[in-house]
């Protein structure tokens, strides 16, 4: 079992950054994290990425919040969506949100992008298991 | 004895008594139902002219009936009359009395012939009765009748269409008028309906405005169909038209109600939707650090995690406070509105940010002349001057100092007060349906809390009123709040 490169959180809630990081850190569920304020910081780094294409600043899993400002997820999700193929490398993605609407839910269902709707809050056991085993 | 089958069929359809007239000797052979129907025996009466004039017949048709007999049975001239018929039981039933001439029946007889034929009611009483009831119904119903007469060029109104449409009882309706006696906004609309009920035949049932002598405006229903000649050619147009502005009037109340109730509702459900949303990124941050803290061992590092407990607790008791505010204006939208002068409420304003305006070398531009105060809840006011004030200082563009100008004004009866920027701007195409949406920031400016615009709106909406938004990237923003 081999542990996790790089991650990625896409998300505007501090407080929630900062508790998963000290998981992710607790538990040695991956070497590096990045975080992204907002869709926009994160879309920016992918864009830029396609240029200067390393793999290993590529992250494995993506955890994207819908909620936030300047770019909200589904738009992160829609430009992404679009550029995905071009990274060369397998990246699951996981929709993080606070948003109980099943609007919102069913939306991310249609997305293949999506690998599946976590709502919150997540739990330190959902963490592991992703982490441990993130194609599954 | 009549031979003819055909002939005793229609006789009998007709329901009538008839007297043969044979001569040589002069005789009248009265037929069976002769008897019926004024219910004498044959035993009980003589069968003959003499006794019929002296004893059966009503004195006042005496005289008539008598020339007219006789003139048929010498002359063979036909006749017909109303006869009055003594009855069995004392009273006189009116006959129709006709010789087989005047009969509507295209079949003869050998033999002289009287129809007597009952009729059942009297004809001038069966009229008024109608009348009476058609009048009844008319007036209960308010309904008028009309008729346009294309060849005469003239139009026919009954009773109660003068009197719904306040109209004296002699006056003449006119063709050329005719688009006076609906409202202006309706006037298209019915002529587009007479037009192609004259021109195509298409018949009408619509609801329309229509306006009294007295220029009172009112609700009908009105229904018309094209009246045609043998020919098939439109001759005219008939109609009914009944008043339904009580019930039309009720019917748009109860539309405008579900409008506002709709609004509401929909308002409602967004709050909802924010109130779960926005608590629910609180209580998962704490149940996320709850078992954070169950599963560290480390004493020290418990008690750090302990502490974050406050933060959550503080942006929590945020998010509450904002949501109180929302539900504030809604409690709050019944307070007294008062007078306000625009001067007034900014200033107040101005002084509350002084510092926030000399520091960032704000310049605020008024123009109340045209319309220096309105009726507002002044509370709101200021807040909405603050929101917006605020934003265009927060917003300023980097290479220049900020300019607000501020205007006031009234239009088409409606007031307006106009907030204009010369600010970074916002990207419509991006923001445009989120810009007065609940936690939405478009820059990143650390202190972007999303809370004002929202509130803004909410307050704006909560009186009725309306607020717009153009923007141009690097050229400024401009807010339109319609009272």
């Amino acid at each position: 079992m081999s542990q996790i490169g790089l991650a990625c959180i896409i998300d505007d809630d501090n407080m929630y950054v900062n508790l998963v990081k000290r998981i992710v850190e607790a538990k040695k569920l991956c070497k590096n994290l990045m975080i992204f304020q907002n869709g926009m910081e994160a879309l920016e780094y992918f864009e830029a990425l396609l240029n200067n294409l390393e793999k290993k600043c590529i992250p494995e899993i993506i955890f994207l919040d819908l909620n936030m400002p300047i770019m909200d997820g589904w738009e992160f999700l829609e430009n992404f969506t679009k550029i995905e193929n071009k990274l060369g490398k397998t990246i699951t993605l996981y929709i993080v949100s606070s948003s109980i609407n099943p609007v919102d839910i069913e939306r991310a269902k249609q997305s293949n992008t999506v690998k599946d709707y976590l709502i919150k809050p997540v739990t330190i056991h959902d963490l592991e298991s992703i982490f441990l085993n993130p194609a599954s | 004895m009549l031979q003819n089958e055909l002939f005793n069929n229609v006789i009998q359809d007709l329901n009538a008594g008839y007297w043969e007239l044979y001569v040589d000797p002069d005789r009248e052979i009265w037929s069976e139902k002769f008897y019926t129907n004024i219910g004498f025996q044959r035993v009980e009466v003589e069968e003959n002219i003499d006794y019929f004039l002296s004893h059966l017949i009503h004195k006042e048709d005496i005289d008539l009936f008598r020339d007219n007999f006789l003139n048929y049975r010498k002359n063979s001239i036909d006749f017909k009359q109303h006869i009055k018929i003594l009855t069995k039981d004392g009273s006189y039933k009116l006959f129709r009395c006709a010789t087989n001439q005047e009969l509507p029946v295209n079949i003869k007889s050998e033999v002289l012939l009287i129809f007597f034929i009952e009729i059942k009611l009297e004809p001038e009483q069966d009229i008024s009765k109608d009348n009476f009831y058609y009048k009844e119904t008319a007036q209960m119903t308010a309904t008028g009748s009309w008729y346009v007469d294309f060849h005469n060029r003239k139009s026919y109104w009954d009773f109660e269409t003068r009197r719904i449409l306040e109209y004296p009882d002699d006056y003449i309706p006119s063709l050329k008028d005719s688009a006076s006696y609906y409202t202006e906004d309706c006037r298209q609309q019915a002529a587009d309906l007479f037009f192609n009920c004259a021109m195509a035949g298409t018949p009408f049932n619509t609801e329309i405005k229509m306006v009294t002598a007295n220029g009172r405006i009112f609700w009908v229903k009105a229904i018309g169909k094209p009246v045609y000649n043998e020919s098939k050619e439109i001759i005219g147009i008939r109609g009914v038209f009944q008043d339904i502005d009580e019930v039309k009037s009720k019917e748009l109340r109860l539309e405008r109600s579900l409008e506002i109730i709709a609004s509401q509702n929909s308002r409602l459900f967004n709050f909802a939707h924010i109130v779960s949303h926005n608590l629910r990124s609180h209580t998962s941050n704490l149940s996320l650090l709850v078992q954070l803290i169950e599963d560290v061992e480390n004493p020290d590092e418990k008690i750090g995690l302990i502490n974050e407990i406050k933060e959550i607790s503080s942006s929590l008791n945020t998010t509450i406070e904002h949501l109180n505010e929302i539900v504030a204006i809604h409690t709050n939208k019944d307070q007294e509105k008062k007078i306000v002068k625009f001067q007034d409420a900014l200033n107040i304003v101005t002084n509350g940010i002084g510092q926030m305006i000399s520091l960032s070398n704000t310049q605020i531009i008024t123009d109340f002349t045209r319309l220096n105060e309105i009726s507002y809840i002044p509370a709101y006011l200021e807040s909405i001057l603050l929101n917006l004030i605020t934003n265009a200082i927060k917003y300023k563009h980097p290479d220049r100092d900020p300019i607000i100008a501020i205007k006031a004004y009234e239009e088409e009866g409606s007031n307006y007060l106009k907030v204009s920027d010369n600010g970074r701007g916002i990207d419509m195409k991006l923001f445009k349906d989120k810009i007065f949406g609940m936690y939405k920031t478009f820059h990143y400016n650390k202190d972007a809390v999303g809370i004002g615009l929202f509130l803004t709106k909410n307050q704006i909406e909560s009186l009725d009123g309306s607020i717009s938004v153009e923007s141009e990237v690097d050229k400024g923003t401009t807010f339109l709040i319609e009272f």
